[in-house]
C-alpha cells in the first residue's frame, strides 16, 4: 500500500513540484495551501507523514500550529519543517516543536527524498519488535541505527533526523576529523559554513542537557569536528 | 571647527551682568546734582541767617551803637548786660558749624560766635544691607577719602578759618546790599559760603552780619551717599553676578550633556542610542532633547529598515528559487535528450550561484545581527594561537596551491569571544590573500602578543590596494576584485564579515600596501581578554 504524504505549503508551484517528485516515487500525496483545509484533512483521516510550511501566506506561524495539532494526534508521525526564514532553524529547535527535522526550502529533491524515505524506514521498524541488532556504541554513546535513536548514559537524546546524521558520521570513526564538506555528504544537506556550526553548537547542547560533563565533540578549528575516542 | 576666541554662554552671561555697573556712573550724577541742589539750598540758609540777624538787630541799635565812636577800649566801654544779651543773641543764631560776625560801619569787629570747624559729627546712614554693606563700605570709605585727597587746587586764595574773608561783600554790604559768595575752605575739600547782609538803623548802614558756613555737611552727605551706592551697586552686583553665573553653569553643562550625548548618539557599530539628557525639562533644552530623541528614533527606524530589507530580501529570494530548483529537479526525473541535460545542468549552475549569493547574504545579517545584540553569553575565553595554528594547519589542504608560512603563534593568547567566528574570520582573510596573492610566494601570517593586545597580520604578495578602496574596503557589498579574481560570485561580504567579528571580539581592522609596494597587508588588533 502506497504511503500517504501530506504538504502544506502555501507557493502553488513548489507545491506542485513537491508533489509531483514524491508521486513520481511511489507516494500518494495530499496538498494543502492553508491550515484549515490541512487541519480539516488531517482529521478526518492522519497521513503517514507531513511536509509543513512554517510561514502559510498571511498566517506566519501556521506550520507550527500545525505540527502541535498533529502531535496531540499522533505522538509517532513524521514530521519535516520546511522554511524559506533561516533563523527558523533556531526557533524550531528552540521551541522543540516535536518535528522529525527541518530543511530551508534550498534543499534539493533527492536530498528531501532521501529523509522522506529514511523516516518511512524508521516508522517501519518502530511497528515491529525490538530486534537489537544494528546498534553503534562509543562509550556511553549508544547508537540505534533502524530507529535513528540515540542514547547518552542510557537516557535518550532528542535529535533530527540531520542532527542524528551528523552525530553518527562523527561517531562512527572516533578521533578522525570529519570537515564540513564531508559532515554534509553525510547528512544529506547542502547549507554555509555556519550552518553546519550551529548544528554542531545545538548537538552539544542536546547533550549538555542530558549530561553536563559531556564534551565528546570537538573543533578542530580549519578542519572541522571530530568526536573525542573515549579514554 | 572651532574658532580661536570662543566665548560660551557662561562667561558671554556674565558679561551682560557688567551693564549694572552702569548704574554707579548715573549714580554719581544723581548724587553731584543732588549736592548742588543741596548747597543751593545752604546758600539760601545762609543767606536767610543773615538778614535774619541783621534784621534782629535793626531792633537794637545801641547793640551796635556801643561802638559807633572811637572808643579805645571797647570792653571798657560796652556795659556789661548789653554785651551778654549780644551774645545771647548770637549764640542763639549761629549753628553748628556756622559762625557769625557782625561788624560795624568802620569794619571794626563787633562780636563773633560759632566756628565752622564744629561741624556735626558725621552718621554712617542707613544700612540698606546690613552687617554685609557695612563690610564692603570699610575698604570702600578708605578708598573715597584717598580719592578726595586729590580735590583741584583752590582757584582763589585760601583764607584760615578764624579770618575774617574781607572781600568786596562786605564793602558792598556797607553800601547797603546783601550779597553772598563761595570760596574754597581750609583743608580744601569743602567749600565756605559766606553771606553778608547790612544792618539797617533808619536809612542808615550801621553794620554788616556776615554768616560763614562750611558745605563739609553737604560734601559728606554726598560722599556717604555714594559710597552707599557704590556698596549696593557692588553687591548686587555680585549677587547678579553669582546668580548668572550659576544658571548659565547650569545651562551650559546641560547643553554639553546634550551635545556629548548626541554625539555618542549613533556608535561606531551604526547603533541609535536614544538621547535621555533633559528629555524631561519643560524649557527649550528640554524640547532640543526630545526633538534630537524624535530624529534618532526615526533614523533608527530607517536602520531597522535597512538591515531588515536585506533579510527580507533573502527570504523573499528563497522561494522563487526552490521553485527554480525544485522544477529543475523534476525535469530531471524526466528522460532528456543530451542537449536538454546540458542546459539543465547550465541552469542548474546558475541557481547554485544564486542560492550561493543568498547564504552569504544570510551569513552576512546573521553575524550583523550577533555583533549588533553583542551577545555575551556567546563569549568564551579561548587561545586564538591554538585557533590559528588549526586553520593555518587546514588551509593548505583548502588551498593547495598556495603556501602559508605561520609566524610568533606558540605563545598562548588568550581573548574574550567566540573561537567559531574567530575561525570564521580567519578563514575569509585566507581566502582573501589567497586569492590575490602572485605566483607560489607565501602568505605570511602572524600573531604577536603585546601588553595591551594581540595583532595579527596578514601579508602576501600581489596587487596593491587603490587608495581610494582602502577605507571602504571592510564595508558591506564594496570589492576590488578585477575579472580574473572573480570567477565566484563575490558580494564584497567577506571583508565585512572580518570587521563584523573584529568588532565582535572588540578589535578592529585595517588594510595596507606593504611598504616596499610589493604586497597587501591586513592588520588586526584585539584586546586581550581580562
Amino acid at each position: 500500500m502506497a504511503k500517504r504524504i501530506t504538504i502544506v505549503e502555501d507557493d502553488p508551484t513548489i507545491r506542485a513540484n513537491y508533489a509531483d517528485a514524491l508521486k513520481k516515487h511511489g507516494y500518494e500525496v495530499a496538498a494543502h495551501a492553508d491550515r484549515k483545509s490541512a487541519s480539516e484533512a488531517l482529521r478526518t483521516r492522519l497521513p503517514d507523514l507531513a511536509l509543513l510550511d512554517i510561514g502559510l501566506g498571511a498566517d506566519l506561524d501556521g506550520g507550527y500550529a500545525l505540527c502541535q495539532e498533529l502531535r496531540a494526534l499522533s505522538p509517532t508521525l513524521p514530521i519535516i519543517f520546511l522554511t524559506a526564514r533561516d533563523s527558523d532553524f533556531d526557533i524550531v529547535s528552540g521551541l522543540r516543536m516535536g518535528a522529525d527535522d527541518y530543511l530551508s526550502k534550498s534543499v534539493s529533491l533527492p536530498h528531501l527524498l532521501a529523509r522522506v524515505s529514511a523516516l518511512f524506514r524508521r516508522a517501519d521498524v518502530m511497528q515491529q519488535p525490538d530486534r537489537s541488532e544494528d546498534f553503534l556504541e562509543r562509550g556511553s554513546l549508544r547508537i540505534d541505527m533502524k530507529r535513528f535513536a540515540v542514547t547518552w548514559q542510557n537516557r535518550p537524546v532528542d535529535l533530527t533526523l540531520t542532527e542524528f546524521w551528523i552525530v553518527h558520521a562523527l561517531a562512527k570513526f572516533p578521533g578522525h576529523v570529519k570537515d564540513r564538506e564531508a559532515l554534509m555528504g553525510d547528512a544529506h544537506i547542502v547549507v554555509d559554513d555556519s550552518t553546519i556550526t550551529s548544528h554542531i553548537k545545538r548537538l552539544r547542547k542536546k547533550f549538555c542537557a542530558v549530561d553536563a560533563k559531556f564534551d565528546c565533540i570537538d573543533t578542530v578549528y580549519g578542519m572541522g569536528y571530530r568526536w573525542r575516542a573515549p579514554a | 571647527m572651532t574658532p580661536r576666541f570662543s566665548l560660551g554662554i557662561r562667561s558671554k552671561l556674565v558679561l551682560v551682568t557688567l551693564v549694572l555697573l552702569v548704574i554707579p556712573w548715573v549714580g554719581y550724577r544723581y548724587v553731584r546734582t543732588m549736592e548742588n541742589m543741596l548747597r543751593d539750598n545752604q546758600v539760601q540758609t545762609v543767606v536767610a541767617t543773615a538778614r535774619a540777624v541783621a534784621t534782629a538787630l535793626q531792633d537794637r541799635p545801641r547793640l551796635l551803637e556801643l561802638r559807633t565812636p572811637a572808643v579805645p577800649d571797647p570792653a571798657a566801654a560796652a556795659p556789661r548786660p548789653v554785651r551778654e544779651e549780644m551774645q545771647l543773641l548770637m549764640t542763639g543764631l549761629a549753628r553748628a558749624g556756622s559762625r557769625i560776625w557782625l561788624l560795624d560801619s568802620k569794619l571794626h569787629l563787633v562780636a563773633v560766635a560759632g566756628s565752622i570747624d564744629n561741624a556735626p559729627p558725621q552718621s554712617p546712614g542707613t544700612l540698606a544691607f546690613g552687617a554685609l554693606e557695612r563690610m564692603v563700605r570699610a575698604p570702600l570709605q578708605l578708598l573715597f577719602d584717598r580719592l578726595h585727597e586729590h580735590t583741584p587746587e583752590a582757584t582763589e586764595e585760601v583764607i584760615p578759618n578764624d579770618t575774617l574773608f574781607g572781600g568786596r561783600e562786605i564793602e558792598r554790604a556797607l553800601d547797603g546790599t546783601p550779597s553772598w559768595r563761595l570760596r574754597p575752605a581750609a583743608d580744601g575739600r569743602a567749600a565756605i559760603v559766606t553771606a553778608v547782609h547790612p544792618v539797617w538803623v533808619g536809612d542808615n548802614v550801621v553794620g554788616a552780619v556776615v554768616v560763614e558756613e562750611t558745605t563739609q555737611a553737604v560734601l559728606s552727605f554726598g560722599s556717604r551717599a555714594l559710597e552707599q551706592l557704590t556698596a549696593v551697586t557692588l553687591i548686587a552686583f555680585a549677587v547678579g553676578a553669582l546668580t548668572l553665573f550659576f544658571f548659565a553653569s547650569s545651562l551650559s553643562s546641560r547643553l554639553r550633556r546634550l551635545r556629548d550625548e548626541a554625539e555618542n548618539a549613533i556608535d561606531s557599530q551604526g547603533r541609535v542610542r536614544g538621547l535621555v539628557a533633559g528629555e524631561k525639562a519643560h524649557d527649550e533644552i528640554g524640547d532640543l532633547s526630545r526633538g534630537f530623541s524624535t530624529v534618532l528614533e526615526r533614523l533608527a527606524q530607517y536602520n531597522d529598515y535597512l538591515e531588515q530589507m536585506a533579510g527580507r530580501l533573502s527570504h523573499e529570494l528563497r522561494t522563487p528559487i526552490a521553485v527554480v530548483r525544485s522544477s529543475l529537479d523534476n525535469l530531471r526525473l524526466q528522460p532528456l535528450a543530451d542537449e536538454a541535460k546540458i542546459y539543465v545542468e547550465r541552469a542548474n549552475e546558475g541557481v547554485a550561484r544564486l542560492d550561493t549569493i543568498l547564504t552569504r547574504m544570510a551569513e552576512a545579517t546573521r553575524l550583523e545581527h550577533l555583533v549588533r545584540a553583542g551577545d555575551h553569553s556567546e563569549r568564551e575565553r579561548f587561545d586564538a594561537a591554538a585557533v590559528l595554528a588549526g586553520c593555518v594547519q587546514g588551509y593548505s589542504s583548502v588551498y593547495p596551491a598556495r603556501r602559508f608560512e605561520l609566524a610568533n603563534a606558540d605563545t598562548e593568547v588568550i581573548l574574550s569571544g567566540a573561537p567559531d567566528l574567530f575561525a570564521q574570520m580567519l578563514d575569509k582573510l585566507a581566502a582573501n590573500a589567497a586569492d590575490f596573492s602572485a605566483g607560489d610566494t607565501p602568505v605570511r601570517i602572524a600573531l604577536v602578543k603585546n601588553t595591551h593586545e594581540a595583532v595579527l597580520s596578514f601579508a602576501n604578495r600581489g596587487p596593491l590596494l587603490p587608495d581610494a578602496m582602502r577605507e571602504r574596503l571592510f564595508e558591506s557589498m564594496v570589492s576590488v576584485r578585477s575579472g580574473e579574481q572573480a570567477r565566484e560570485p563575490h558580494l564584497g561580504l567577506g571583508l565585512y564579515i572580518v570587521r563584523l567579528i573584529a568588532e565582535f571580539h572588540g578589535g578592529r581592522v585595517a588594510a595596507a600596501n606593504r611598504d616596499d609596494g610589493s604586497g597587501v597587508e591586513f592588520t588586526l588588533h584585539f584586546p586581550l581578554a581580562a
